[in-house]
């Protein structure tokens, strides 16, 4: 079994409203103080509400613990996780989440592709000089994948975004969304259904193509925007005008749509019946050109004699298929390299208040915070070690047996602080274990700044502390703090493990052991102890409220009351299974 | 505690470094170490694997050619490997230097082929980083991860898998942690 390692985790207040206490519910008054609640760590709700202390915020406007539920995401900087280059918001909205350079990932594994010449490298005298020409491929480092296995070269190493979009797996040139435009267009000319529309600027050499397939196998993005098309037609042919006059833009956002979507609410507009009206003109895409792809028998067979010649493996995953835009991909050789998404670079804000919490440098080589408000800079850490130095040959709890932790709590604080604790004599669940805490309440000594630290450093005061500690009979005893330094102290507390022993008589279950004599359930054997902290300190008032031009600076020396309470969890250590 | 006394675990350099008597450094010229770095027993770091390939500017630096170059307060845990990168380019194989940042934590057993390590990196246990990758500042690399080759990761990534993806992010309050001076000064010479 892997070694246990002692953590320590902190309850967002946020959940508290939503979290009551179902175990024993009779006691539960609704003006009850904070001190009569408990905590179940066990709570399959509770899950959602602990974070390591690294994870929380501060702010200080509420004075709260913020947690990643109770903040809100906004995007300072949009880039890619592969060149590192940051894309604008606006090219973000226009061109997709995807870096349209050269960044690619492999279709069968996800590692990155790097693009390599298939042309034999140069030689002779200047070697590194000369240009490597193409044509080019994507490779993949960790699998070993090629886009050459698909039938994919390229041009230019550079640019294969744009290169990819225009060709197939297998090298056939895919017709570009203008293409797609004038093909349709021609066919409608062709069918005859639209009248004379005005043509397109270039003066028309019309390069004798072979007639629109109906029946042409097209890319999903082609598919795509030919049905997009056909539907775009139909709306406008159904409503030649919106109520706001509006025609060619059928998108989500037009105006014209929009109305659309109020009247399902209202009802009764003009617009609305004359939709209903002319509803019975709508048809269904026909062909290819409209974006009506048929499956063929042929190709069902083909696809029915490469998994019986080829087998399994040239099938691709679900996770493949999930990573690809398309769906629909059976075969690896159908999978295409997948452009990076993009990242985000994003602050944070309290989401009672919107108050920032934390901000990030927006250029994406920075790594430095305009503004970061982190728990750790205004709460007590906790850190947890057993007081005895455990024999090594096992690290687990016995039952029934003693045994003493240090916990050792950490002001960040410039003002000293007095922390009260509080848990529960038996720990939840249907194994409890006994604690005590020795020393429920005592006062951590103010943090200084770094210079003073730096300064002190090697003074020996932690030395001296420890040397105390180690020599002597040092005992602990109740209501002592074990050990003090600058900004800590460590107090002992004491757990008596639980057996996990199931059955048994009667009389010793209680009463989760009564409902419930399943096995022992996944992590059920960690020793996990609620406490309930408090922690009072005055701080001064002029200093956390925004100091300009408040009227009451003359009374530098005004303190102000400050309390924060909150429930944590230490997981001290497993319990041996006898 | 004199240098003289008994025969200690690490060698400490003039700049700070510990340098474990049971690691296996080649190439020692080839290798800048920054100082108050921490190299454990069994660590390999390959000095020896220069760059033959020219480089684009003539005449660019006098001096030892450097394969190795790292940066303060590193900790390179026992067994790690260190191996400059190397690649056929136009038709030559050649090694190029592995540069290694501040505050970089290596896990025991990894092996480390990258071309560039940011600061406040942490690279767990028995993982391959591999050649050419770049790492930036703040990244944690979890245990038994395979980096593969050219990958980049930006700061403040959580790497994890076979391949290595980016599995989440290293959270505000995660940044002060990954500061190593209290590692070194943990490091005790007996
Ligand atoms: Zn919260
Ligand atoms: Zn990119
Ligand atoms: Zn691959
Ligand atoms: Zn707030």
């Amino acid at each position: 079994m892997s070694s246990f390692t002692p953590y320590t985790y902190f309850q967002c207040p946020c959940t508290e409203a939503s979290l009551p206490n179902h175990r024993n519910p009779s006691q539960e008054e609704p003006s009850s103080s904070d001190d009569d609640r408990t905590f179940d760590p066990r709570a399959p709700r509770a899950n959602y509400s602990l974070y390591p202390l690294e994870h929380l915020f501060y702010c200080e406007d509420c004075h709260q613990i913020r947690c990643p539920r109770c903040v809100l995401d906004e995007i300072v900087t949009w880039y890619c996780p592969n060149c590192l280059f940051e894309v604008p918001s606006s090219s973000v909205k226009a061109e997709g989440n995807r870096c349209t350079r050269s960044c690619f990932q492999c279709p069968v594994c996800i590692a990155p592709l790097s693009v390599s010449s298939l042309e034999a490298p140069p030689t002779g005298l200047g070697y590194e000089y000369a240009p490597q020409n193409g044509p080019f491929v994507l490779n993949c480092g960790y699998c070993s994948w090629s886009s050459k296995e698909t039938g994919i070269e390229f041009e230019k190493p550079n640019g294969i975004f744009a290169q990819l979009a225009r060709v197939k797996n297998g090298g056939e040139p895919i017709l570009t969304a203008k293409e797609r435009k004038k093909d349709r267009e021609r066919k409608r000319d062709f069918s005859g259904t639209s009248a004379e529309k005005e043509r397109e600027e270039t003066p028309e050499v019309e390069i004798p193509r072979e007639p629109l397939d109906p029946n042409e196998k097209l890319d999903p993005e082609s598919q795509f925007s030919n049905l997009k098309a056909f539907y775009q037609g139909q709306l406008a042919e159904a409503s030649p005008a919106s109520a706001l006059g509006f025609t060619g833009d059928y998108g989500y956002g037009s105006p014209g749509a929009l109305s659309r979507i109020m009247g399902l609410y209202t009802g009764s507009t003009a617009f609305d019946k004359k939709v209903k009206a002319k509803a019975g003109t709508m048809r269904e895409a026909q062909d290819a050109l409209e974006g009506l792809q048929l499956t063929t028998i042929s190709e069902e067979e083909e696809a029915l004699t490469k998994l019986r010649t080829e087998g399994w493996h040239c099938t691709s995953s679900a996770s493949q298929r999930a990573e690809f835009l398309n769906t629909n991909a059976q075969f690896i050789t159908e999978l295409r390299p997948v452009a990076y998404l993009l990242r985000t670079k994003r602050s944070k804000r309290c989401r009672t208040c919107r108050h920032i919490l934390s901000k990030p440098e927006s250029k994406v080589s920075t790594i430095r915070f305009r503004i970061r408000l982190v728990a750790l800079n205004y709460i007590p850490s906790i850190s947890i070690k057993p007081l005895q130095p455990t024999s090594s040959a096992s690290s687990l709890l016995q039952p029934m047996r003693p045994v003493q932790f240090l916990l050792t709590f950490k002001n960040p604080l410039f003002d000293s602080v007095k922390v009260t604790l509080a848990t529960p004599t038996k720990t939840p669940g249907r194994f409890a274990s006994k604690v005590t805490v020795l020393c429920p309440q005592f006062e951590v000594g103010a943090n200084t700044d770094a210079w003073d630290e730096a300064l002190r450093e090697g003074t020996g005061e932690k030395r001296r502390t420890k040397a105390e500690a180690s020599e002597g009979q040092h005992q602990a005893e109740a209501g002592k703090v074990w050990e003090r330094g600058r900004n800590w102290v460590s107090v002992v507390v004491e757990v008596v493990p639980a057996s996990l022993h199931i059955g048994g008589p009667e009389f010793l279950k209680n009463e989760e052991m009564k409902d419930d004599e399943g096995p022992l359930k996944e992590d059920e054997d960690v020793c996990e102890i609620p406490v309930f902290v408090r922690v009072e300190w005055e701080a001064d008032a002029a200093h956390d409220e925004s100091g300009l031009g408040g009227g009451g600076s003359k009374e530098k020396d005004v303190r102000e009351k400050r309390e924060l309470a909150y429930w944590c969890v230490l997981g001290v250590g497993r319990i041996a299974k006898v | 505690m004199s240098k003289k006394s008994v025969k200690g675990e690490y060698i400490e350099t003039d700049t700070g470094n510990k340098v474990s008597r049971r690691s296996q450094i080649i190439g020692t010229t080839n290798i800048i170490l920054g100082g108050k770095t921490v190299i454990q027993a069994e660590v390999i770091i390959r000095g020896d694997l220069l760059r033959t390939y020219p480089t684009s500017t003539a005449g660019e630096k006098q001096g030892n050619p450097v394969a190795v170059a790292i940066g303060r307060y590193c900790f390179f845990s026992r067994g790690c490997e260190l191996r400059p990168p190397g690649k056929l380019y136009k038709g030559q194989f050649s090694h190029y230097p592995l540069k290694i940042t501040d505050h970089v934590f290596i896990g025991p057993g990894s092996i480390v082929e990258a071309a560039l390590i940011g600061s406040h990196v942490n690279i767990g246990a028995n993982c391959v980083v591999g050649k050419f990758a770049i790492i930036k500042d703040y990244v944690r690399i979890l245990d038994g991860t395979v980096v593969p080759p050219n990958m980049v990761i930006p700061s403040f990534s959580i790497v994890a898998g076979r391949p290595g993806r980016v599995v989440g992010e290293i959270a505000e309050g995660e940044v002060d942690g990954m500061d190593l001076r209290e590692v070194y000064r943990a490091v005790g010479n007996h």
